[in-house]
C-alpha cells in the first residue's frame, strides 16, 4: 500500500517548489499555525469527503496537535476538530498566515 | 381525528440524534460522545396529541451521498417514499458545517422541522442565531434543544405538530448556487423530468439534476438517467471550465459559499470563548509525547476499577447465594424428590448463582466503558493509537470497535460499520473475538485466585487480556497483508469537545447492560445449565464394576487401621466410585470420548466439557465447573466435609496453575460465543466466513495452548500446586 503513496508524496514536493511564496501543504503545517485552503491536488483521494467535512477553498484551518508515531493530523475546521491522516494532508495546498 | 406519521431524524454524526430520539420516544437507545454511535436505522414510536409518529433514527452523515456503508444506509431511509417530514438535528455550535447537510435535504422537499440542538454549547461559544432570517431561509421552523438536559423538547413538540398541519402547503426553500449553476440545474431538470418513472417519482428533479452534477456515483448508476450522460458531461464541462474546479467538489464548494452567505446575516458572534477547556485538555491528552503513556494509564485504571470496585459487592452476592442454598438444604429434606433438589442446588444455584456472581463486575467495566465513550476519549484514543494501530496495518477508526469488544463482542462488531474501508472492517471483525469480553471475565476471576497468589494475580489478568490484544494485531497484520490486501481508505474523524457525561445517561447504559446480564444468567446460561446437569447425572450408574459397598465395608471392619486411616480409606473408595458414575453419564462419556485430543493440552473431561458449554456462553465454563465440583461431593453425601468447601479450592485440588492458565488461555482465544457467530456471519454476510472463523480460532486456540502447556511442563512452571 506504501508503492502507491510514495509517489503522491514526492509530486507532492515538486509540486511544493512550484507553489506560490507563502503557500505549503497542509502536512508542513507547523501546530498552532493557521492557513486558508487554496486547492487540491489532483492526487487527492476522497476528495468529496474532505470537501463535505468543509476542506474547501477559501476555509481557515489550523493545525491543533500531530498524533504519536506522526501518522494523524489534528485540524479545526469551522469550529470542529478533525483527524485526517498526513499523506492526505499532503495534497491539500494552502497560505499560512500570521501567528497574529 | 388521530393520523399516523412517519418521521425521520437525519444529522451529522455525534449532533444528538438518538438523544432528541430518546426523549421523544422515552426509548434507551445508546449514546456517546463520538462519531458512529449509530450504525443501523432504529424506529420508535410517540403519541403527539392523537396523532400517532413513528419515529426513525438513522446513523449520521455528513452529506446526502453513498460513499460508505453509513451514508449508503441514510440515503437509501431518506430517499424511501413515505416520509412524511424529516427532523434534521444540527450541532449548533458548529452551525455552519452542520447546515451543509441541511441544504442537501432541504432539495427533497420533503417538510422539514431543523433542531438546533446543543444550544447551551453554542450560547457559551458566544454565537448568536437570527432564528426568523434562518427560518425563512430553509422555508421551515427551527428549535433550540438541549438534548442531554431535555431542554426545549416541550417545544419541540408544539412546532412538530403545528409543523404535521401544514405539511400539503410547506415553504419550499429557495436554495441558489449561483446563477450558472442554477442555469445547469434548470437545463438537467428539462431532461430528468421525461425520464423519471414511477419508483423515484416522490424526488424532485432537481434533487437528481444536483447530483447528478456531483457525479454521485449513487444516482448515477439508477437505470432511469443512464442515457443521460452525454448532457450531464456537457453542464459539467461547462460550469467546471469556468469556474476551475473538479467535479465532485463542486457543488460542495457552491453549499459551503451558500451557508456562509446565510451565515454571515443570520449568526453572529458576541464572544470568542471556544472550546476553551476542552482545547487545553486535548493539549495534554492528544499530545505527540504524553497521549500515548496517558492512554495505557487511563486503560489501567479502567481494570483495576472494574476489579477493585467490584470486589466487595461480588462477596455479597456470594454470600447471599450461599444463604439462599443454607435455606434450602434446611427445609428441604434430602429424602424428599433428592434429583429436584439436587438439581436446584447444583444445577440452579452452582451453575447461575456461579454467574451472577460476577455481575458487580460486569457493571463497573461497562460504567467505566460508558464513560470513555460518553466524555469524548474514545475518539482520542482513536487518535493518539492510530499511529500504533497502523504498524500492524489497522488504523485509528479500527480501535474504537476493539475497545469495546471488552464489553461485549456483539455491539463491538457493529461498531466496526463506522470504519469505512472495507478491508480495516472486514479485518477488524475477524480479530475482534480475541478482545476479552466481559462474558469472558468471570472465567479469569474465578480461575486466577484459584492457582495464583495475590501478588501475581493482577499480573497474570493483565497477562491474559494483553495475550489478547496482542493476538488481534498480530493476526491483524497477517490478514492485511495476505487476504485483505490493499490500500486503505481516507481517514476522517471528528473529536468531538469533551462533554460532561451525564449521571443518567451513564448509569442508564450500565443498568442495562446488568439487566441484559442478569437476562442471559436467567435465560440462556439457566437452560444450558439445567442441560448440563442433566448431561452430568444421566443416565444414573445401578450397577457398579466393583463392590464399593464390600470394599468400603471391609476397610470399617479393619481393626488394624486407626479411625483417620479408615477415614481417608472409605473417601478413597467413595472417589472411584463416584468417578465410575461420573463417567457413565452423557457428559462423561462427551468428555470421555473427546478427553484424548484436549489432553495435550492439559484439559481433564471435566474441563472438556465445560469447553463446550462455553459455546453457548462463555459463562457457561464458570456454570459447569461449579455444577461438576458440586456434584463430585455426591447428593445426600451430607456429613462430607468438602460439601461447603468452596469451588475454588476444590480446583486448586484438581489442576495444577499451569492448567488453570491453559484454560484461561483456551478460553480466550478459543470459538466465541454462538451470538458473536451469529453477528459474524451477519456483518460479514457469509457463513463461510463464520465457519472459517470458527476453524482459525479453535486451531489457534489450541495450538498455543498447546505449547504453553508443554513449555509449562518442560520448564517446570506452574506444575506445583499452589503458586
Amino acid at each position: 500500500m506504501n508503492d502507491d503513496k510514495a509517489p503522491a508524496g514526492k509530486a507532492g514536493e515538486s509540486a511544493c517548489n512550484v507553489m506560490n511564496p507563502g503557500e505549503c501543504t497542509l502536512a508542513e503545517l507547523p501546530v498552532g499555525e493557521t492557513g486558508i485552503v487554496i486547492s487540491m491536488k489532483p492526487s487527492l483521494r476522497g476528495r468529496k469527503k474532505f470537501a463535505d467535512v468543509g476542506i474547501v477553498p477559501g476555509t481557515r484551518l489550523e493545525m491543533e496537535a500531530h498524533a504519536p508515531f506522526g501518522g494523524l493530523l489534528r485540524i479545526k475546521v469551522m469550529e470542529s476538530s478533525l483527524s485526517i491522516h498526513r499523506d492526505d494532508a499532503a495534497n491539500i495546498i494552502i497560505r499560512r498566515q500570521d501567528p497574529s | 381525528m388521530s393520523r399516523k406519521y412517519r418521521i425521520v431524524l437525519a444529522g451529522n454524526p455525534n449532533c444528538g440524534k438518538t438523544t432528541i430520539f430518546n426523549c421523544l420516544t422515552g426509548a434507551r437507545q445508546h449514546v456517546g460522545n463520538y462519531p458512529g454511535v449509530t450504525v443501523e436505522s432504529k424506529t420508535g414510536e410517540f403519541m403527539l396529541g392523537e396523532d400517532e409518529i413513528e419515529l426513525i433514527d438513522i446513523p449520521g452523515v455528513y452529506s446526502l451521498s453513498s460513499s460508505s456503508p453509513e451514508e449508503g444506509v441514510a440515503f437509501e431511509e431518506l430517499t424511501k417514499p413515505g416520509i412524511d417530514l424529516i427532523m434534521n438535528v444540527i450541532d449548533s455550535s458548529i452551525p455552519q458545517r452542520s447546515l451543509y447537510l441541511s441544504t442537501q435535504l432541504a432539495e427533497l422537499h420533503i417538510p422539514m422541522l431543523i433542531v438546533f440542538n446543543m444550544s447551551d454549547e453554542a450560547k457559551r461559544k458566544g454565537l448568536k442565531f437570527n432564528i426568523p432570517k434562518l427560518q425563512s431561509y430553509f422555508g421551515c421552523s427551527i428549535v433550540q434543544t438541549v438534548g442531554s438536559r431535555g431542554d426545549g423538547i416541550d417545544k419541540l413538540k408544539t412546532a412538530l405538530a403545528e409543523s404535521l398541519l401544514h405539511l400539503e402547503d410547506h415553504d419550499v426553500p429557495k436554495l441558489t448556487y449561483g446563477a450558472d449553476v442554477d442555469d445547469a440545474i434548470h437545463e438537467l431538470v428539462q431532461w430528468i423530468e421525461p425520464a423519471m418513472t414511477d419508483r423515484v417519482h416522490h424526488i424532485p428533479a432537481r434533487f437528481f439534476a444536483i447530483k447528478l452534477l456531483e457525479k454521485d456515483t449513487c444516482v448515477m448508476r439508477l437505470p432511469e438517467f443512464q442515457n443521460l450522460d452525454a448532457i450531464i458531461d456537457a453542464q459539467i464541462t461547462h460550469l467546471y471550465a469556468r469556474h476551475a474546479i473538479t467535479a465532485e467538489t463542486f457543488m460542495a464548494d457552491c453549499r459551503y459559499a451558500m451557508i456562509s452567505g446565510a451565515c454571515r446575516d443570520a449568526i453572529s458572534f458576541t464572544q470568542e470563548r471556544r472550546r476553551e477547556i476542552s482545547d487545553k485538555i486535548d493539549a495534554v491528552v492528544t499530545n505527540q509525547w504524553v497521549g500515548l503513556p496517558l492512554f495505557f494509564v487511563i486503560m489501567y485504571l479502567m481494570f483495576w476499577f472494574t476489579f477493585t470496585c467490584a470486589a466487595p459487592m461480588t462477596a455479597g452476592i456470594e454470600w447471599m447465594f450461599a444463604w439462599i442454598q443454607g435455606l434450602i438444604e434446611r427445609f428441604w429434606s434430602p429424602d424428599a424428590q433428592p434429583v429436584l433438589r439436587s438439581l436446584l442446588i447444583d444445577g440452579v444455584i452452582h451453575g447461575v448463582g456461579g454467574v451472577v456472581v460476577f455481575l458487580p463486575n460486569i457493571l463497573f467495566l461497562f460504567l467505566a466503558i460508558a464513560f470513555l465513550e460518553d466524555t469524548g476519549y474514545m475518539a482520542r484514543a482513536a487518535f493518539v493509537m492510530d499511529g500504533i494501530m497502523r504498524k500492524f496495518d489497522l488504523q485509528g477508526k479500527s480501535f474504537v470497535p476493539l475497545v469495546l469488544g471488552f464489553g461485549c463482542n456483539v455491539p463491538a462488531i457493529m461498531a466496526t460499520r463506522s470504519i469505512e474501508s472495507e478491508r480495516d472492517r472486514r479485518t477488524t471483525i475477524l480479530v475482534l473475538p480475541l478482545m476479552s469480553c466481559g462474558a469472558r471475565l468471570p472465567i479469569y476471576v474465578l480461575l486466577v485466585p484459584a492457582f495464583f497468589a495475590v501478588k501475581y494475580q493482577a499480573f497474570i489478568m493483565f497477562l491474559i487480556y494483553a495475550i489478547g490484544v496482542a493476538f488481534a494485531m498480530v493476526a491483524a497484520r497477517i490478514l492485511k497483508s495476505t487476504l485483505f490486501k490493499g490500500d486503505g481508505e481516507v481517514y476522517l474523524m471528528e473529536l468531538p469537545p469533551y462533554r460532561v457525561p451525564t449521571a443518567k445517561s451513564i448509569l442508564l447504559h450500565m443498568w442495562d447492560r446488568g439487566v441484559m446480564y442478569l437476562k442471559k444468567a436467567g435465560t440462556i446460561i439457566l437452560g444450558v445449565s439445567v442441560l448440563l446437569f442433566i448431561a452430568n447425572n444421566f443416565p444414573e450408574k445401578k450397577t457398579f464394576d466393583a463392590d464399593y459397598g464390600t470394599q468400603m465395608l471391609a476397610v470399617a471392619a479393619d481393626t488394624s487401621l486407626t479411625a483417620a486411616e479408615q477415614a481417608a480409606a472409605v473417601r478413597h473408595i467413595e472417589n472411584m466410585r463416584r468417578a465410575e458414575a461420573a463417567e457413565y453419564t452423557i457428559s462423561g462419556r462427551v468428555g470421555k470420548f473427546l478427553e484424548p485430543a484436549f489432553r495435550p493440552i492439559g484439559f481433564d473431561w471435566r474441563v472438556t466439557t465445560a469447553a463446550i458449554g462455553a459455546l453457548a456462553a462463555k459463562e457457561v465454563f464458570v456454570s459447569q465447573l461449579g455444577i461438576l465440583y458440586a456434584e463430585g461431593e455426591g447428593a445426600g453425601d451430607d456429613e462430607n466435609e468438602d460439601q461447603q468447601e468452596p469451588l475454588r479450592q476444590q480446583l486448586r485440588r484438581a489442576y495444577t496453575p499451569l492448567q488453570g492458565f491453559c484454560m484461561m488461555l483456551f478460553c480466550l482465544l478459543s470459538i466465541p460465543c454462538l451470538a458473536t457467530l451469529a453477528i459474524i456471519r451477519k456483518e460479514l454476510n457469509s457463513w463461510k466466513w463464520m465457519f472459517l472463523e470458527a476453524a482459525g480460532l479453535f486451531a489457534l486456540a489450541y495450538v498455543t495452548t498447546f505449547i504453553v502447556y508443554h513449555a509449562g511442563l518442560l520448564l517446570k512452571i506452574g506444575t506445583n500446586h499452589l503458586l
